[in-house]
């Protein structure tokens, strides 16, 4: 057991026995090494099973719109990205911050590529934190963008459509995603002519350009659709695409920052990018 | 009868002329079984990342196209194609079973699984190494027997033995002809990785269990994607819907997930499973307990893909140590 755990627990503890929160939202291990579990800690007697280590790495923030509109708040151990989540959710009008208890976890040991471009390795919003800062790193998060954008437009197309083509449509990375957070998703209406149900490259491609497009200038770059895509298809190369033009044309741009810019195709200004029109 | 590993691609390419072979193999990153292309085999795969019941029950299947003038003309889709799966591993091999019993049985035959099923030969290999998630010996499975297939291969060092289970699995066997020679393989006992605490009064036990307090905890981790149902070897649910282009069009099934809300929204807008506690009751319910009920055995065939990819690691084999604990 490492000190931050030991702490953590201790944290939890005391917010379940003085009533601040109604639960707390972490992780657990199961009996896997290199997997834990997103657990629910309501009993301060159950708070040893919460672990953190380098394979914590489910995104949490989600979870608490299972209970939206209940009373309470809801604890949840939140790491840099959870709590950009967390942000994104209050900002699209999901969560209210007052219902929620942040436990913030400097997070520095994750074994996955996708971390490797974290920008935000500390919770950028928190109530208590549990251990000290880290070090934030410089990372160029657009890195593999500029390999697939040196692609021409028909090895482009065939990158896309092999990988779409192995798309089995189980919806992972829609239903982890902060940013899916409609209550009724275009891909579940039973519409002749709308997203087809069909599993084939076509209507795989139409469901990943638009859930793309649906989430791209909203995405809080935590990869996890890369990390629970069963088929392991680059995911989140698609909304860093479109983060990367989004940076190009309105400047710098991250999401679920509590600095209170709005989604920037959810704003408009006279002095906006039109070079393409 | 006997068969060295070196000459089984000698051996395929003489059934490779009446059959499609369909082996395991990887594409893009991703493990299934596909058509061998007659080029090297690769053995090495424990359980393909995709199940092979797609072979038998295609994730989008076309059942009919029509078109309409001033007559309707309707095609129905028929198309049986003689087929060898081969190096299917015995949990799958058991997996079939449950999907005969689901598509043959009980007085109604599914008639695009039939054909299917009617011109598909199964070479199963037994297991000498299983994955970490396997826990089939557990479900009432012998790693290294799959009793159902028309031939069971047993790997040793060198070679296979070859067993022909089925009048058409002899048949197969006389193809590879001077290939085989006399002999035995002696194989230890294998055992799974992983075990549960699954007995046979657990499926009864369950079924008194639907309002126990258990199903508000175990399903809170699900994500509700359709992860474990599309991996899994077993879930056979479908929907049916239609590709409408102008007077013509298609009819087709595709798998559908009961880890989708709108898999029980009924017209008007109610659901009766409203939420995943009772979608994931469902479907741990259905794997088993309800199947027992029907047909007498498990859903789960303990090959373990759902507990190695669920995104949120929920882990059904947990679940079936919890339940075995629960004291009524």
């Amino acid at each position: 057991m490492n000190d931050i755990e030991t702490k953590l627990r201790e944290t939890v503890k005391r917010l379940l026995a003085d009533h601040t929160v109604r639960y707390v939202i972490g992780w657990e291990a199961t009996r896997f090494e290199d997997k834990t579990r997103p657990a629910f800690i309501s009993d301060s007697a159950d708070t040893d099973r919460l672990v953190w280590n380098k394979y914590c790495v489910s995104s949490l923030a989600k979870y608490a719109l299972d209970e939206q509109h209940s009373e309470g708040k809801i604890g949840i151990c939140v790491r840099g990205c959870d709590s950009r989540a967390v942000c994104r959710l209050i900002e699209d009008k999901q969560l209210l911050r007052e219902n929620l208890y942040l436990i913030g976890l400097p997070c520095d040991d994750k074994e996955m590529n996708i971390c490797d471009t974290c920008t935000h390795r500390n919770p950028v919003i928190y109530d208590e934190l549990v251990g000290e800062p880290v070090l934030e790193r410089q990372a160029d998060r657009f890195a593999m963008v500029g390999l697939m954008e040196a692609m021409s437009a028909d090895e482009r197309y065939s990158f896309w459509e092999s990988n779409y083509s192995k798309c089995i449509r189980c919806y992972a990375c829609r239903n982890i995603c902060p940013a899916c957070n409609c209550r009724a998703c275009y891909a579940d209406q039973e519409r002749v002519g709308w997203q087809g149900k069909q599993m084939n490259t076509a209507q795989n491609q139409i469901y990943g350009l638009t859930r793309t497009y649906h989430v791209g200038d909203r995405c809080i770059e935590c990869g996890e659709c890369e990390r629970v895509c069963p088929m392991m298809i680059p995911v989140m190369l698609q909304t860093r695409k479109m983060l990367k033009d989004i940076n190009e044309m309105f400047g710098d741009y991250e999401c679920g920052l509590p600095d209170g810019r709005a989604p920037v195709l959810g704003e408009y200004t006279l002095g906006d990018a039109d070079d393409f029109m | 009868m006997k068969l060295l590993k070196k000459d089984l691609k000698e051996a395929l390419r003489l059934i490779s002329d009446d059959f499609e072979l369909l082996l395991p193999g990887e594409g893009s990153g991703v493990s299934r079984f596909a058509l061998w292309d007659g080029g090297d085999i690769d053995l090495s795969y424990g359980n393909t990342q995709l199940p092979p019941k797609d072979i038998l029950f295609p994730h989008t299947e076309k059942m009919y196209s029509f078109k309409c003038a001033t007559d309707v003309e309707v095609t129905e889709e028929a198309e049986a194609k003689s087929r060898i799966v081969f190096g299917i591993r015995p949990c799958d091999m058991r997996a079939i079973e449950c999907m005969d019993k689901v598509f043959l049985e009980k007085g109604f035959t599914d008639s695009f699984y039939s054909r299917k099923r009617e011109h598909t030969l199964f070479i199963a290999m037994g297991c000498t190494n299983p994955c970490r998630t396997c826990f089939c010996d557990s479900m009432g499975l012998t790693p290294g027997d799959a009793p159902a297939a028309d031939i069971l291969l047993v790997e040793s060092d060198d070679s296979f033995e070859v067993k022909a289970q089925t009048q058409r699995g002899k048949e197969i066997a006389e193809c590879f002809g001077r290939l085989l020679t006399d002999g035995k393989v002696q194989v230890s006992k294998v055992s799974c990785a992983l075990k549960t605490k699954m007995s046979d009064d657990l499926p009864e036990k369950l079924s008194g269990m639907f309002e126990h307090p258990i199903w508000d905890e175990v399903g809170r981790a699900c994500i509700g994607c359709a992860t474990c149902t599309y991996v899994c070897p077993t879930c056979y649910c479908f929907d049916i819907s239609l590709d409408n282009h102008g007077s013509e069009g298609v009819s087709f099934r595709c798998w559908d997930s009961c880890m989708f809300s709108d898999y029980t929204r009924m017209a008007g807008g109610h659901n009766p499973r409203p939420t995943k506690k009772e979608r994931v009751r469902n479907r741990y319910m259905h794997k088993l307990s309800y199947f027992n009920e029907r047909y007498g055995s498990a859903l789960c065939v303990g090959c373990g893909r759902c507990v190695e990819k669920c995104p949120a690691n929920l882990d059904i084999t947990e679940f079936i140590d919890k339940v075995a604990e629960v004291r009524l």
